[in-house]
């Protein structure tokens, strides 16, 4: 079984096409990158896949059940922008993920904020951008989920912040799980991906593992992706 | 999962109304000391004295009617939509925490309008401690209000109660429908606002002529009729329960968060 099938998926906002006919199947014990330059669609399927936005035509399913409360049981997501309860502090916030996610690991999401030197009593509307999306993603990654979707997860942090951000979802996704990380920024995600996405116009152009784009078309998935998305 | 729900939601209406609350029963107590007898002031000292109770209570019931649009249209159809929406939660258990939530600030909200009265009566001198705790004085005012004997009494709490219950749905619903459409999302709201109560008062008279209870209405007034109370309650469930039935529909299953 999939973690993750998309069917015929097309999703529309009046007569703008966001995404269009695509279909997708992302097994466990990968690490996605769904890749495309800003505007092509990345968000709009992300947020399909989490029931944010209803489908126009087509199905999106996830560990083979209609995206609902038993789905959001098992699916972590990282959004592109704040979307926790500004007026929180950290603590509170991991009380907040504890109440609601029985995966959510509150040792391992302590340990991720020390690390990174997140005070556990400032409030997040006090935090620095930076900041508040390290928490946000640490808050994603101390769950023990069955798919990850992190939506630009190193787009506004700083290199040194970006290297640690990897390594955090590399050692703490499982084999059962699969995570799917949208980005535009792809030589500094390459090194972790198995398997890439691309996506252009709302439409699926390729599917691949890192791995057959080195060696059938030799090139790295970066230099593909300029050649793919050229102006 | 709803009791979870209201742990988070009632602080946080609460973060923005207690300390308003604060500066109203203390705004209470400086008219009712201006206004009293007992010592000589200038008059200036009443008139600023009452400019400040009333801006308070103005902005208690101002910012009573904007926390309860805001909460439900960020935290449900804004940015915290992104996380609120992912919780393992059911549409209609977020509908039921806000209804419940913002139910419970209009309860808090009655009781602090009463102590503000209260603090007024006994800051001026027009209350003492003493009258205060006397049984005579609550006998004389549940006289006063006679709404017909304690089973009414009660009937007319749960009807205000339901009342005040299907009015914070009707604000929801018009911003769920608004938030249907991409462009001009208040004014799409507030156009659905207007098409409910345009339903309202149709179906409130439509209730009153089928059970014939117009001319009772008219003649009476409206406690004298037990039937009257029975299709007052009945047309609030019904208005209320749509109301329910239409944010949850489009939350549950058209969901479109920009």
């Amino acid at each position: 079984m999939a973690r993750i099938e998309i069917e015929h998926l097309t999703k529309m906002f009046g007569s703008r096409i966001a995404l269009e006919d695509v279909s997708l199947s992302l097994e466990k014990g990968q690490i996605v990158g769904l890749l495309g330059p800003n505007g092509s669609g990345k968000t709009t399927l992300i947020k399909t896949l989490n029931g944010l936005l209803t489908p126009t035509h087509g199905s999106v399913r996830i560990n083979d059940m209609t995206p609902g409360v038993e789905t959001k049981k098992r699916v972590a997501y990282l959004p592109d922008r704040t979307a926790l309860p500004e007026h929180m502090t950290t603590l509170q916030l991991m009380e907040l993920y504890a109440d609601f996610f029985a995966d959510f690991d509150r040792q391992k999401a302590e340990a991720m904020a020390e690390d990174l030197g997140i005070d556990f009593n400032q409030t997040l509307k006090k935090m620095s951008k930076g900041t508040k999306e390290k928490l946000q993603l640490i808050l994603v990654m101390a769950r023990k989920a069955d798919v990850y979707l992190l939506d630009e997860p190193i787009g506004g942090v700083d290199p040194a912040t970006r290297d640690y951000i990897l390594k955090t979802i590399i050692s703490n996704y499982n084999e059962d799980a699969v995570v799917v990380i949208s980005t535009h920024l792809i030589s500094d995600i390459e090194s972790v991906l198995d398997d890439v996405v691309f996506i252009k116009d709302g439409k699926l152009v390729l599917h691949k593992t890192a791995e057959q784009i080195r060696e059938e078309d030799g090139k790295s998935v970066d230099q593909l992706f300029r050649e793919v998305f050229r102006c | 999962m709803l009791g979870k729900l209201l742990k988070y939601e009632i602080p946080a209406l609460g973060r923005k109304l207690i300390p308003l609350y604060i500066a109203w029963l203390v705004a209470s107590v400086l008219l009712g000391f201006a206004v009293g007898e007992t010592v000589a002031k200038p008059e200036i000292f009443v008139v600023i004295s009452a400019l400040i109770y009333s801006m308070v209570t103005a902005a208690v019931v101002v910012m009573a009617v904007i926390l309860v649009v805001q909460r439900y249209r960020q935290s449900l159809l804004g940015d915290e939509g992104y996380f609120n929406m992912v919780l393992p939660v059911t549409s209609l258990e977020h509908i039921a925490n806000k209804t419940i939530s913002a139910l419970i600030w209009v309860v808090i909200s009655v009781v602090a309008a009463a102590l503000s009265g209260l603090l007024i009566a006994l800051s001026s001198g027009a209350l003492s401690f003493r009258e205060l705790f006397s049984m005579d004085m609550w006998a004389e005012i549940l006289k006063g209000l006679d709404l017909g004997g304690v089973a009414i009494s009660i009937e007319f709490i749960i009807l205000a109660l339901l009342s005040a219950a299907k009015s914070i749905l009707a604000i929801y619903a018009a911003l769920t429908i608004g938030h249907q459409v991409s462009r001009r999302v208040w004014l799409a709201s507030i156009g659905a606002y207007i098409g409910f109560m345009i339903c309202e008062s149709f179906v409130g008279w439509v209730a009153m002529l089928i059970s014939g209870n117009m001319e009772s209405l008219m003649m009476n007034g409206p406690f004298a009729s037990q039937s009257f109370m029975a299709i007052s309650f009945a047309t609030t469930i019904l208005l209320g329960a749509a109301y329910f039935f239409l944010c949850n529909y489009f939350i549950g299953k058209r969901l479109n968060l920009d």
